[in-house]
């Protein structure tokens, strides 16, 4: 905890403003050498697959990996949220474990209303009022009930995911729709609407959450409750606002996936884990090793590239999975070692 | 959690109140069932919960409570029954003798508790990122050995006697699986609550600094703590893989969240909210019953979940929202 002293430095001036008190020069070169090493291994995975596949670098390819990516960046920029407001200690700290969920029930309700006859408007307001609705549920054990938040969204995880089979049935409901038909299709220069709707909701988000006074108190809250508590902030409707927003991104990426996979799905719930390391592994996208928007959005395009590339390359997709976990391994290995040693 | 008892007669009303949620829960669940779903009470039924139901979650469960205990969290459990799974079918497939297949598993489930002792206690990663880092190099690892995820099936005709006997063997009338459950409970119980061991890992649980301001060594027992949690899971994978005759690669992760619910339900039932091996136990006895006596009441299979899930929710906003006054 102690590396992010500078933390209540907004975002815009972090910058510029020398390293804080406590990190000695060594320590910021380290620092620099590990935070460069994740930009640096994703410029050579990039570079690599662009020489390897003469299809990686296309304007088409690019937007396929961007579109790959909505879902689960959607996501995990939903729970990197929860994770700036619930501190980052992941069992006892911010966690929602009900988000997959929360996007197959979400997209099932999409899907169903659909299939009933029910216009675009109606559908993907019930698609995000289940989403939000998950999120006040979540809100609710966690600061009135006052359950653990890993433990909190594990039940809710639980109801959710059992909702959605009783809605489905189990099975597929499909779903085509103006609406998906337009987020699933091509928006301007030939790249995928679904792109454009992952960059402009990471891009709001980061904004919020990187350079407004809302986001700075949102870390705040997080990082040192106490500090915020005696300047006189809400926790509880920050850790509320943050699973309500989780909720929320959950709604969305619930009408994305219907639109990417023209209806409802089963197994949602197994996108879990991989949101999961998305939003920790975008930690070492940051300058300072803490949870970020951008860093988010950065981890889960590096995941897409890899995804895409050893696609491309005839690889088998199931490596991608062990380099997920070796990465965060090697990442969390380094930060921990480079870590001041001091209480 | 771990807070000076209050002393105020109030205080210790709420406190009792709050460690009665589970208990309360789980003969309410009893009774309930008992009057809803005929054939609930039947004693083969009540068999059929404990085999079935209880058996492998409540091994896996325990050794989850040990890393729990020692203030941390296993996510990679399922990985370590897998890879006893493998390990033991492989052997068996290979002709070898039951025994040796069986250590091999054993062996294969503590290959995954030692890469959690060397990320947790040896380089310092938490708990939940080092093993969930470990989860994943996993899944592909099972998928790398077994082309791609391809179940990897026993002939029927090949398979010696002996293989059957952890999973479907009875002694003295009883099924071999709930003994091994009873033994390994019934051991846990014993290293976590009476063992020098068991207090260091309870008190590293508590506080890690105080464990090594004491001269005791904290990186060993953490260490210790991850190969027992897998070396736990692994005889579950044993079993597991006994009954079914078959390994499927990345099955174990089923056991995974309600293991941990389990674990975390079982914190109810203590003073402090610590937790401990007969809350575990009993928090899987819920589970179990919940999901036997949902199935025999006829509702609807995809209702069940809702059901577990809602229930699980309603023990633990009680307990919590009575316990921190």
């Amino acid at each position: 905890m102690l590396v992010d002293t500078a933390l209540l430095v907004p975002a815009s001036a972090r910058a510029d403003t020398p390293s804080p008190q406590k990190t000695t020069v060594s320590q910021g070169l380290a620092g620099i050498a590990l935070r460069g090493g994740a930009l640096a291994v994703f410029v050579t995975v990039f570079v690599l697959f662009a020489f390897a596949s003469p299809i990686f670098l296309t304007p088409f390819n690019l937007g396929n990996i961007l579109a790959q990516s909505a879902i689960s960046g959607v996501l995990a920029i939903g729970l990197t949220v929860v994770i700036i407001a619930g501190g980052g200690n992941v069992v006892s700290g911010g966690i929602d474990l009900s988000l997959a969920a929360n996007m197959g029930l979400s997209a099932a309700v999409y899907a169903a209303l659909s299939q009933a006859g029910q216009v675009d408007g109606v559908a993907v307001l019930a698609a995000l009022g289940t989403g939000l609705a998950i999120g006040a549920v979540n809100a609710l054990a966690v600061t009135w009930a006052r359950i653990v938040p890993l433990l909190a969204t594990l039940a809710v995880m639980n109801v959710v995911g059992g909702l959605e089979l009783v809605l489905t049935q189990n099975t597929v409901i499909p779903a085509i729709t103006p609406l998906l038909e337009s987020l699933s299709g091509s928006g301007p220069f030939g790249i995928p609407a679904l792109a454009y709707v992952l960059l402009g909701f990471a891009l709001i988000t980061a904004v919020v959450v990187q350079a407004t006074p809302l986001g700075l108190r949102l870390y705040a809250v997080g990082e040192f409750p106490e500090a915020a508590r005696a300047s006189g902030l809400a926790l509880k409707r920050f850790i509320a606002g943050s699973f309500l927003f989780s909720g929320l991104s959950g709604g969305i990426a619930g009408i994305l996936s219907a639109a990417y996979l023209s209806g409802s799905t089963t197994g949602a719930g197994e996108l879990l884990l991989p949101v999961v390391v998305t939003a920790l592994l975008g930690q070492v996208f940051s300058r300072r090793l803490v949870p970020t928007i951008t860093g988010t959005l950065l981890s889960a395009l590096f995941v897409g590239v890899l995804i895409n590339g050893f696609q491309l390359l005839n690889l088998s997709s199931t490596l991608v999975s062990g380099i997920q976990g070796l990465l965060i391994l090697l990442v969390v290995s380094a930060t921990t070692l480079l870590r001041p040693k001091e209480g | 959690m771990s807070a000076v008892p209050a002393l105020g007669a109030e205080r210790r009303l709420v406190e009792a109140a709050s460690r009665l949620a589970l208990p309360v829960a789980l003969v309410a669940v009893f009774l309930l069932f008992s009057a809803l779903a005929p054939g609930f009470l039947a004693a083969a039924n009540l068999q059929s919960v404990l085999v079935n139901n209880f058996t492998l979650l409540s091994i896996v469960a325990v050794a989850m409570t040990f890393a729990v205990s020692a203030g941390g969290i296993d996510l990679s459990v399922g990985t370590a029954v897998d890879f006893a799974s493998f390990a033991f079918v492989s052997l068996v497939l290979a002709g070898q003798p039951v025994p040796l297949a069986l250590a091999a598993g054993l062996g294969g489930g503590a290959v995954v508790g030692l890469f959690n002792a060397v990320l947790i206690a040896g380089i310092g990663i938490s708990p939940f990122l080092a093993t969930l880092g470990t989860l994943f190099i996993g899944r592909s690892v099972q998928q790398l050995l077994t082309n791609g995820g391809n179940p990897v099936y026993l002939p029927p005709a090949g398979v010696p006697e002996s293989f059957h006997l952890l999973g479907r063997g009875s002694l003295a009338g009883l099924p071999v699986p709930l003994l091994i459950a009873a033994l390994v409970i019934a051991l846990a119980a014993v290293i976590l609550a009476r063992s020098r061991f068991g207090r260091v890992v309870t008190a590293v649980g508590i506080e890690a600094e105080v464990v090594r301001y004491s001269g005791l060594p904290l990186k060993a027992h953490l260490a210790a703590t991850y190969v027992l949690v897998a070396l736990i899971a692994a005889v579950a994978g044993l079993v597991l893989t006994s009954t079914v005759t078959v390994y499927i690669p990345n099955s174990g992760n089923a056991f995974l969240l309600n293991a941990i619910g389990a674990a975390f339900i079982g914190t109810t039932l203590h003073r402090h909210g610590r937790p401990n091996i007969a809350g575990t136990v009993l928090g899987v006895l819920l589970l179990s019953l919940v999901a036997n006596g949902l199935l025999m009441s006829g509702l609807n299979f995809y209702w069940q979940q809702v059901g577990t899930g809602l229930l699980i929710f309603t023990v633990l906003a009680l307990s919590f929202a009575s316990r921190k006054v």
